[in-house]
């Protein structure tokens, strides 16, 4: 099968190289470009610890073809530490021990990343609907829904 | 939300603080100190290890049917296939192994006993090759006649999934019966059973079934091995047991010249256990594959699907009760047969049917007791070691009865608990003596919390709000010698490495140690650090199960920490002429009672000693080593009745109760509030035990409302994913949760620690079905309560 | 999980020549959009296609626009989108709200209204919301141009009534004249994502007529005309209500399956028609919940 050389912004760097059309978006990324933040978790998008940030929104990396990727700016957790809303979250989540085992760590923040960037008001509904598609097995979610919820108002 | 504490009085201990020495780390909700790895995303799991471009990838080839005969094997064309290294089959190893027994294979050899079982592994460049290379090799079977039900799995004409049993080496304390499928029947006889009966006043017998679950960490099961030119197998494994792994690894293979220094096993962070990390399943297959490829690393990952079929599941349990009561509540007798489906291979499952025949009377004082808890294969999935280790599945149906008697006896079922309540020095079913416990304090703080009598109505017509209240407790299920151990060194800036071989599985293991020994040592925990395994570096921890870890290394960490103190308090004395007894920790520094200007700080001797006045230098490096194996433990007893041993350490024990709001029509249930009070004899990180509580409920009300495994009559899983079997979302949480910490002292426990981490979810299931019956009257007596059983019993109540 | 398959990739940049792909490979082309769909059965081998044909630069297939009270999604349109737009929330709130309940937010990002329609699995949460507002899905090929009714898009059972040469190019719904409000009752296992075990979508307009609609009750989500017809031009009452219940009991016909009994899916039918009735009712009178709420049985 032909190979696509593709071209994208990777945490803010240009990255360039050639991907069979079977290629998944998320091998690619652990595989060959040494993230590892997004995870394997269930191979069909229903945990989202594969979740990436693409073109701004938050993506199941491992239902996309890495040739999608190609001319698009992708996010991983590695680049989202610098980002205010990131960065404020992740401290509340250390002064909560939200996180346990950490696996779907990654995956929440992005998602409440994307949430507090583009509603930084939100209710506990729209705080829940936003990581309702992030599976933690160990916490029962508690501390991560206050986690983000003090956060946004600035606690 | 505030943390409700009830602190009662610990005993007095040897290893508690001198009377007005306060604890100052122990007992703090501190930061984790894996915080900022995992929330930064740089916490490196198994599957994000690199090993370079030379790491070669294996798929397996896997059985479709439930029993089969292998007939033939051909891999011509798998091996033809560019890319593809090596392919090997059951022929290549015929070594059986398995934790309390040795039932298992490497690969099947002639016989398949589940459908996923691996037959044939391919092991290539890069992991589409290696899947496609699975798919070329040709296997034929014979089929043969498959059991798929415990129950049926007794009758005489069953087909038998071990014909060899007899020959299988197994622990000491099980007892199997060769010729059959039972692979283990452990026996409690205690007390006058028929004497029990006919005091009682109320006898009520019927059976409750729990179906198999799944553990559904988040992380898949991987391990990656590498076995070099110098003979030395390393193991990379996301594994609760790095050194019983290693045990496996060099027993079961050491046919290839491997001893145990030759092996090593190497575990990072694990994305979630749950039990299902723990033992061996699929990184034997790893380790061989290693062997198969000298010289070359490979590594196995396991896809969703298979982390479903082909990892140990939850047993199932088919739960026969017959208790007797008296009218004053009293339990006066209890006969309680247990029939687990431990699957094709019971390796790890039999112990699972031992440590629940050994509790399964619950937190009660029942002095005639009869418990059979039987261990049967089955051709289905193995079964293992899942949080709870068995005790979920019999207090589904001790806790329903309870209720259930207590109502017949128009007797307030919490009360009746309360009365029955096993109190310190009561005997437990085995002979032995129970350990301090604060469970009555638990349930009247429980009780307290979701206002038990009060009945309240909702706000919805269609809907009705039921309440249920009841006990747990569970030991550590261990053999009598599982012992941990620790190492602790300084350096330069006075800031300490600790070495354990306990795993941070989320539960917050390397914090708890540090907290540990920050307390012992007075150095902060920002400057401890607590390093995962490695079998190599760390000493030695037998498993990280049985939520015994807080106990067993932190009593290691603790003597390790103590013996690091004393050896800094002799060589103060030594040196600075200074009375042992007027020396002690504090701030980092060492100071002395009887000399207030005295203080020496750690960072000045740690590592280079101390100059004395004619300028040499005393001491060295300071360093500790600590090793803690319960001595007082035996697991052999009388085969008939169960008694004589103390194979069980200590239970912890609590209760919890529930408000529950239930549509009638749709069935559909919402936990308003739970409360869960848990003794744990110290909290060492309030906060982490929280997370036990939030974590674990929720996990349990699961497996009660909606995780659903369903095998078609072939014994093949057909729900293999998040899309059919649903495990909580957020949206999933109840309204409230109350988490309760009640803390009397274990008096062999670190700071009186005992361990709290499955415990959280044994109550859940009889919670949620005496809480349905409480609110409409119906009773369900199997798993899961889904709203659609609700729904469909509410409905063929209102046609009678 | 890696994609054994093995396919070519193409990216047209423009409907000729992405038509032309079809044209040519018919069947075993396949589109692509947001891939939560195709990337799966690629995974799992269910779908092994020759070429996959990425229509994401293909501009006539965006855009969301409602000019003079036709609603055109273009085939790109992601669920997200529908759920951000103001326009969906305020003037298609039984869209907004059947659309909250497609999986969760990362995989609503790329997937697609017409991707959910052409995927056709009995459970297609969008479905019975399209057949209420009696939407036409636009099709084209190199031949031209085709308009299927909602009500003749569903043939089987993950079957449509899409050639193999054609690929959608957008979905239109006229927005109703009549004063409405709707709702979409959605039968899950739990309150987390999940495909609909049976779902009813429903428009109560204020002349008291009614339409009614169903999803995972049968082979194909449908339109209930005979639930309708006993509802229609009568306020809703206890009886009427029994009435309905006993009738779409005739229009659908549940199976057993691994994530629910044909006996609970038929009981539940009568109650979610009903409760769904209700709420659509309240809010056509500016009462009951908000749309979003309470729709999840």
């Amino acid at each position: 099968m032909k190979p696509h050389n593709i071209q994208f912004s990777l945490n803010g760097e240009k990255v360039a190289l050639s991907v069979e059309p079977s290629d998944v978006l998320l091998d690619v990324l652990r595989g060959r470009l040494g993230i590892k933040s997004p995870k394997v978790g269930c191979d069909r998008g229903d945990c989202g610890t594969c979740t990436v940030l693409m073109n701004g929104k938050t993506i199941r990396s491992c239902l996309a073809l890495a040739v999608e990727a190609d001319g698009a700016e992708i996010v991983t957790l590695e680049g989202a530490n610098s980002r205010k809303w990131t960065q404020k979250l992740q401290k509340t989540f250390h002064a909560k021990n939200a996180f346990q085992c950490g696996f779907c760590a990654p995956g929440v923040i992005l998602s409440a990343t994307e949430l507090l960037e583009k509603n930084p008001k939100p209710t506990s509904h729209d705080i829940k609907e936003a990581i309702a598609g992030n599976l933690c097995r160990c916490t029962g979610y508690e501390p991560i829904v206050e986690a983000i919820a003090e956060t946004a108002k600035g606690k | 939300m505030d943390l409700q504490k009830l602190i009662t009085k610990p005993k007095k201990s040897a290893k508690s603080k001198k009377a007005g020495e306060e604890l100052t780390v122990v007992g703090q909700s501190v930061p984790r100190i894996d915080g900022w790895e995992k929330i930064k995303g740089a916490a490196r799991y198994t599957d994000d290890l690199e090993f370079g471009p030379g790491l070669l990838y294996a798929a397996l080839v896997e059985s479709p049917f439930a029993h089969a005969r292998i007939k033939s094997i051909d891999i011509s064309k798998a091996e033809k296939l560019h890319g593809v290294v090596k392919v090997v089959t059951g022929g290549n190893f015929t070594q059986k192994f398995g934790l309390y027994m040795n039932d298992r294979y490497v690969f099947a050899t002639d016989t398949v006993r589940f459908v996923g079982e691996q037959v044939a592994a391919v092991v290539a460049t890069d992991p589409k090759i290696a899947l496609r290379g699975a798919g070329l090799v040709k296997v034929e079977y014979e089929e043969l006649p498959a059991v798929m039900d415990a129950v049926k799995a007794l009758e005489k004409d069953s087909p038998l999934v071990h014909p060899d049993l007899k020959s299988y080496t197994h622990v000491p304390w099980f007892f199997p019966k060769p010729g059959t499928n039972i692979a283990h029947w452990r026996k409690i006889r205690k007390g006058d059973l028929a004497k029990g009966f006919k005091d009682a006043d109320l006898v009520m017998e019927d059976t409750y079934t729990v179906p198999r679950y799944a553990h559904c960490a988040i992380e898949p099961h991987s391990a990656i091995g590498l076995f070099d030119a110098s003979g030395r197998l390393t193991m990379w494994t996301s594994s609760q047991s790095p050194f019983t792994q290693r045990h496996v690894f060099a027993e079961t293979l050491k046919s290839f010249g491997l001893s145990h220094k030759d092996v090593r096993v190497i575990s990072t962070y694990i994305g979630g256990g749950f039990g299902g990390k723990a033992g061996v399943t699929m990184e034997i297959i790893a380790a061989a594959l290693a062997i198969a490829v000298p010289g070359r690393p490979v590594k196995l990952l396991w896809s969703r699907a298979q982390e479903f079929y082909n990892t140990y599941q939850r047993l199932g349990c088919t739960a026969k009760i017959k208790m007797g009561v008296s009218k004053a509540g009293k339990i006066t007798a209890l006969d309680f047969k247990l029939h687990w489906d431990s699957g094709a291979y019971v390796e790890y499952g039999a112990n699972v049917v031992n440590a629940a025949g050994l509790s399964a009377s619950g937190p009660y004082k029942v002095d005639n007791l009869s418990i059979d808890s039987m261990c049967t294969y089955t051709n289905l999935p193995p079964c293992g070691a899942y949080r709870g280790f068995g005790y979920s599945e019999f207090l589904f149906g001790l806790e329903s009865h309870i209720t259930r008697m207590a109502k017949e006896l128009g007797i307030d079922p919490v009360e009746f608990r309360m009365k029955n309540a096993i109190k310190e020095g009561d005997i437990l079913p085995y002979g032995a003596h129970m350990n301090p416990t604060g469970i009555r304090d638990a349930i009247e703080r429980v009780r307290k919390e979701i206002r038990w009598g009060v009945k309240e109505k909702s706000k919805d017509p269609k809907k009705a709000i039921g309440k249920a209240q009841v006990c747990f407790w569970k030991s550590p299920a261990m053999p009598p010698n599982a012992s941990s151990s620790a190492f602790l060194k300084f350096n330069e800036d006075g800031s300490i490495n600790i070495l354990v071989s306990g795993m941070e599985i989320g539960q917050g293991l390397l914090t708890v140690m540090a907290q540990i020994a920050s307390e012992v040592l007075s150095v902060p925990v920002s400057k401890i650090r607590v390093e995962t395994p490695d079998t190599d570096r760390n000493p030695y921890e037998w498993q990280t199960v049985g939520s015994h870890v807080t106990w067993g290394c932190g009593n290691a960490v603790k003597r390790a920490a103590l013996e690091a103190r004393e050896r800094i308090l002799d060589l103060v004395q030594r040196v600075h002429c200074l009375d042992k007894s007027t020396l002690y920790l504090e701030d980092q520094h060492v100071k002395c009672r009887t000399k207030p200007d005295f203080a020496l700080r750690f960072s000045d001797f740690v590592i280079n000693g101390i100059q004395a006045d004619d300028h040499t230098f005393k001491g060295g490096p300071i360093m500790g080593s600590g090793v803690f194996m319960p001595e007082f433990a035996s697991a052999i007893s009388d085969p008939e009745t169960g008694q004589g041993g103390h194979p069980n350490v200590h239970y912890t024990t609590g209760s919890a109760g529930i408000i529950l709001e239930v549509d009638r029509e749709t069935g559909k249930m919402k936990i308003k509030k739970v409360a869960l009070a848990v003794d744990c004899g110290k909290a060492i990180n309030p906060d982490l035990v929280r997370g036990q509580i939030v974590g674990g409920l929720l996990q349990g009300f699961a497996t009660v409302l909606y995780e659903d495994m369903r095998y078609n009559e072939k014994g093949r899983l057909l729900n293999p994913n998040f899309s059919d079997y649903k495990i909580p979302t957020v949206m999933d949480m109840p309204d409230q949760v109350v988490p309760i910490i009640i803390e009397v002292a274990q008096p062999d426990g670190p700071f009186g620690a005992r361990g709290v981490g499955e415990h959280t979810m044994i109550p859940c299931a009889p919670l949620i079905a005496n809480a349905v019956e409480d609110a409409l009257g119906v009773r369900i007596k199997s798993m899961p309560v889904t709203k659609e059983k609700v729904a469909l019993a509410v409905m063929a109540q209102g046609k009678r | 999980m890696p994609i054994t398959t093995e396919f070519e990739y193409l990216k047209p940049k423009d409907m000729d020549e992405a038509l032309h792909v079809f044209s040519l490979y018919r069947e075993k082309a396949r589109a692509l959009a947001g891939g939560t769909d195709l990337v799966v059965h690629l995974k799992e081998n269910l779908s092994r296609p020759e070429v996959v044909v990425d229509i994401k630069a293909l501009q006539e297939l965006s855009g969301l626009t409602l000019k003079e009270g036709t609603l055109r999604l273009g085939a790109l349109t992601t669920f997200s989108e529908l759920i951000d737009s103001p326009v969906i929330k305020s003037k298609f709130p039984l869209l907004w709200e059947a659309s909250l309940t497609v999986a969760s937010t990362g995989v609503r990002n790329r997937a697609t209204v017409a991707g959910n329609i052409c995927s056709a699995v009995p459970s297609a949460d969008s479905a019975p919301v399209l057949a209420v507002y009696d939407a036409e899905v636009m099709t084209r090929s190199l031949k031209g141009e085709r308009r299927v009714p909602i009500g003749e898009w569903f043939t089987g059972p993950k079957k449509t009534a899409l050639l193999p040469d054609e690929i959608v190019t957008a979905i239109e719904l006229k927005l109703p004249e009549k004063k409405h409000a709707g709702c979409y009752m959605k039968l899950s296992r739990y309150e987390g994502e999940d495909l609909a075990q049976g779902g009813i979508a429903v428009l109560a307009f204020s002349d008291n007529t009614y339409r009614v609609a169903a999803c995972a009750l049968g082979p194909v989500p449908a339109r209930c005309p005979k639930t309708e017809a006993v509802l229609g031009g009568n306020k809703l009452g206890d009886k009427l209500l029994a009435k309905a219940g006993d009738t779409i009991l005739q229009e659908v016909s549940p199976i057993s399956d691994i994530r629910s009994s044909k006996e609970y899916r038929l009981h539940m039918t009568r109650i979610m028609l009903g409760r769904a009735l209700e709420m659509a009712v309240a809010r056509l009178f500016g009462k009951g919940p908000k749309y979003g709420t309470e729709n999840i049985c």
